[in-house]
């Protein structure tokens, strides 16, 4: 019973529906202010408003590219320095305490000024989508590296395997499982970064779309973007987890 | 699995005299081993038994070229230890294989190491597979065998390069005991018959018996030899030589010899 397909589908979505019913029908009798939590109709009429104005696209289109410019940049960084990291013990010592630092500041609050260095258009944006993602895959690489096998290590040595050798053959590959949950961490935090900074000032943008729906009091459109962003992350986490399919085929121990 | 058709280099010597290590820790140095002499002949099979700490591992590392030793001489196959070399095969307690590989591509790891692949490479791996009678799995990812299994492959990885010398560091420890003795058998005719020099850390005075020629008992603190016992049973070792009286007699000589050891600690 715990394992059928009824279970474990049909309750969630069961649960779905009659939680929107109910916020539906507490709306129609008066029960919700429509005015501050719209009804999932007026969310749905809202949304369907939205799709058919250019402005929604071009906003969906640079929120996405930010995110992923962002993401690629923040990863690309923090894989390579996580490397050297996990590599050589002095560039270690001399620089991983501020990455342990930076990690546990809020580096959100980074936005601002970002926005003065890199002016409203999409480079502020995708600065801070990089900064954010860049912590936990440098933390993921150097817990990765570290989790590779010093039996493994030992191994490697009475091959006579070469630096390189030891690095492609057995570090990185023992490295990549770990090291793939910090990429997809990233991704939801690029996409955070993204709309953080446009919130901050920006011009175009999902995040400026939002904030702007609030003002003119649009609030069941400003919800239907966020539903929108929400299914974009979904979307984005379930095409990394493919990738990581792809790329870690074997089980980890 | 009873006869190896299988190319084979002879096992080389291996000699040290008056080898000595002491290991540097943060609490201050540790003498580990001292004044180890010991000539193992060609293709001889030999056991180091004794008490946990006493060095075991240490002197494998030593004869494989893992670890600096600070006083004597070391000769492995007429050349001093180094690591990486192809005529020694290295066997572990725990397997050691790469999730991210196959069976067969585990095996061929050394060959990739050494960039030694060529066209025999994977008819070479066939037969090391069949040798090891995991021919069925070839294409299986290492995690779905069982840990007898895994330790075969290991097997057949560390004979990849047909060493001159297998060095075994407790590799039936994490096996249930049936299993573990029905390795034992295989490995010692395997060992025999394929002529290859082996040394074999061990926890199990039995296994020591059922498989070696000689067995060399260490002390410990620092880890010295307490004992050199010949095993003169028959080859090829058969599992029912097991509980005989010539058996038992020489676990109890192994035994009186780690003793004499332990007499003045209190246990
Ligand atoms: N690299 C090392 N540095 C410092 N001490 C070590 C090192 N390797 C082993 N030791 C210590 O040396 C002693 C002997 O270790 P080992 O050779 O592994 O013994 P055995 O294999 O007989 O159990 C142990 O006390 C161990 O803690
Ligand atoms: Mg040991």
């Amino acid at each position: 019973m715990t394992n059928s397909v009824f279970y474990r589908i049909g309750l969630p979505v069961l649960v779905g529906v009659v939680l929107v019913a109910t916020w539906q029908l507490m709306s129609n009798f008066g029960m919700i202010n429509e005015i501050m939590i719209p009804s999932p109709a007026a969310i749905v009429v809202g949304f369907s408003e939205l799709v058919t104005r250019g402005y929604f696209w071009d906003s969906t289109w640079v929120t996405l590219q930010e995110t992923l410019y962002g993401f690629a940049i923040g990863v690309s960084l923090g894989l390579i320095i996580g490397a050297l990291t996990g590599t050589f013990q002095t560039f270690r010592t001399a620089f991983y305490p501020f990455v342990i630092a930076f990690q546990n500041t809020p580096r959100v609050a980074l936005a601002p000024i970002f926005l003065t260095w890199f002016g409203f258009g999409i480079t502020s944006k995708v600065v801070m989508a990089a900064v954010i993602c860049f912590f936990p895959v440098v933390i993921n690489t150097v817990a990765g590296m570290a989790s590779v096998d010093d039996n493994a290590k030992m191994l490697f040595r009475t091959m006579g395997a070469s630096k390189s050798q030891t690095f492609f053959r057995l570090t990185l590959p023992g490295a990549s499982a770990i090291a793939f949950a910090g990429v997809k961490t990233a991704l939801t935090l690029a996409l955070l970064g993204a709309i953080v900074a446009e919130f901050v000032g920006g011009s175009v943008g999902l995040g400026v779309l939002i904030k702007e729906l609030n003002f003119q009091l649009e609030v069941a459109k400003a919800f239907s973007v966020v539903l929108f962003l929400a299914v974009i992350g979904l979307v984005l986490y379930g095409l990394i987890e493919l990738l990581e399919r792809y790329l870690i085929t074997w089980k980890q121990d | 699995m009873s006869t190896f058709s299988i190319a084979s280099t002879t096992g080389e010597t291996i000699r040290l005299a008056g080898v000595s290590k002491t290991y540097e820790t943060a609490s201050g140095p540790l003498p580990v081993l001292r004044d180890i002499n010991l000539q193992v002949e060609a293709g001889e099979f030999i056991s180091f038994v004794g008490p946990s700490g006493c060095g075991k591992s240490t002197l494998l590392k030593i004869i494989a070229g893992l670890v600096s030793y600070d006083t004597g001489t070391v000769e492995v196959g007429d050349q001093k230890p180094k690591a990486g070399r192809e005529d020694i095969g290295f066997m572990l307690q725990q397997s050691v294989l790469m999730p991210w590989l196959n069976v067969s591509k585990n095996v061929e790891l050394p060959f990739v190491i050494a960039r030694r692949q060529d066209v025999s490479t994977s008819r070479r791996v066939e037969e090391l597979l069949d040798l090891v009678g995991l021919s069925s799995v070839a294409s299986l990812n290492s995690w779905e065998l069982s840990g007898g299994m895994q330790q075969r492959v290991a097997l057949a990885r560390a004979l990849a390069l047909d060493p001159g010398i297998m060095l075994m560091d407790e590799p039936f420890s994490a096996l249930d005991e049936f299993k573990r003795e029905y390795l034992n058998i295989e490995v010692a005719q395997m060992a025999d018959q394929l002529g290859k020099t082996t040394l074999l850390v061990t926890h199990s005075i039995g296994e020591a018996v059922l498989m070696s020629d000689r067995i060399i008992a260490l002390g410990a603190n620092p880890g010295r030899t307490v004992g050199d016992i010949a095993v003169d049973l028959e080859r090829p070792r058969r599992a029912d030589m097991i509980g005989t009286d010539q058996y038992q007699q020489i676990c109890n000589e192994v035994r009186a010899a780690l003793a004499s050891d332990l007499a003045g600690e209190t246990l």
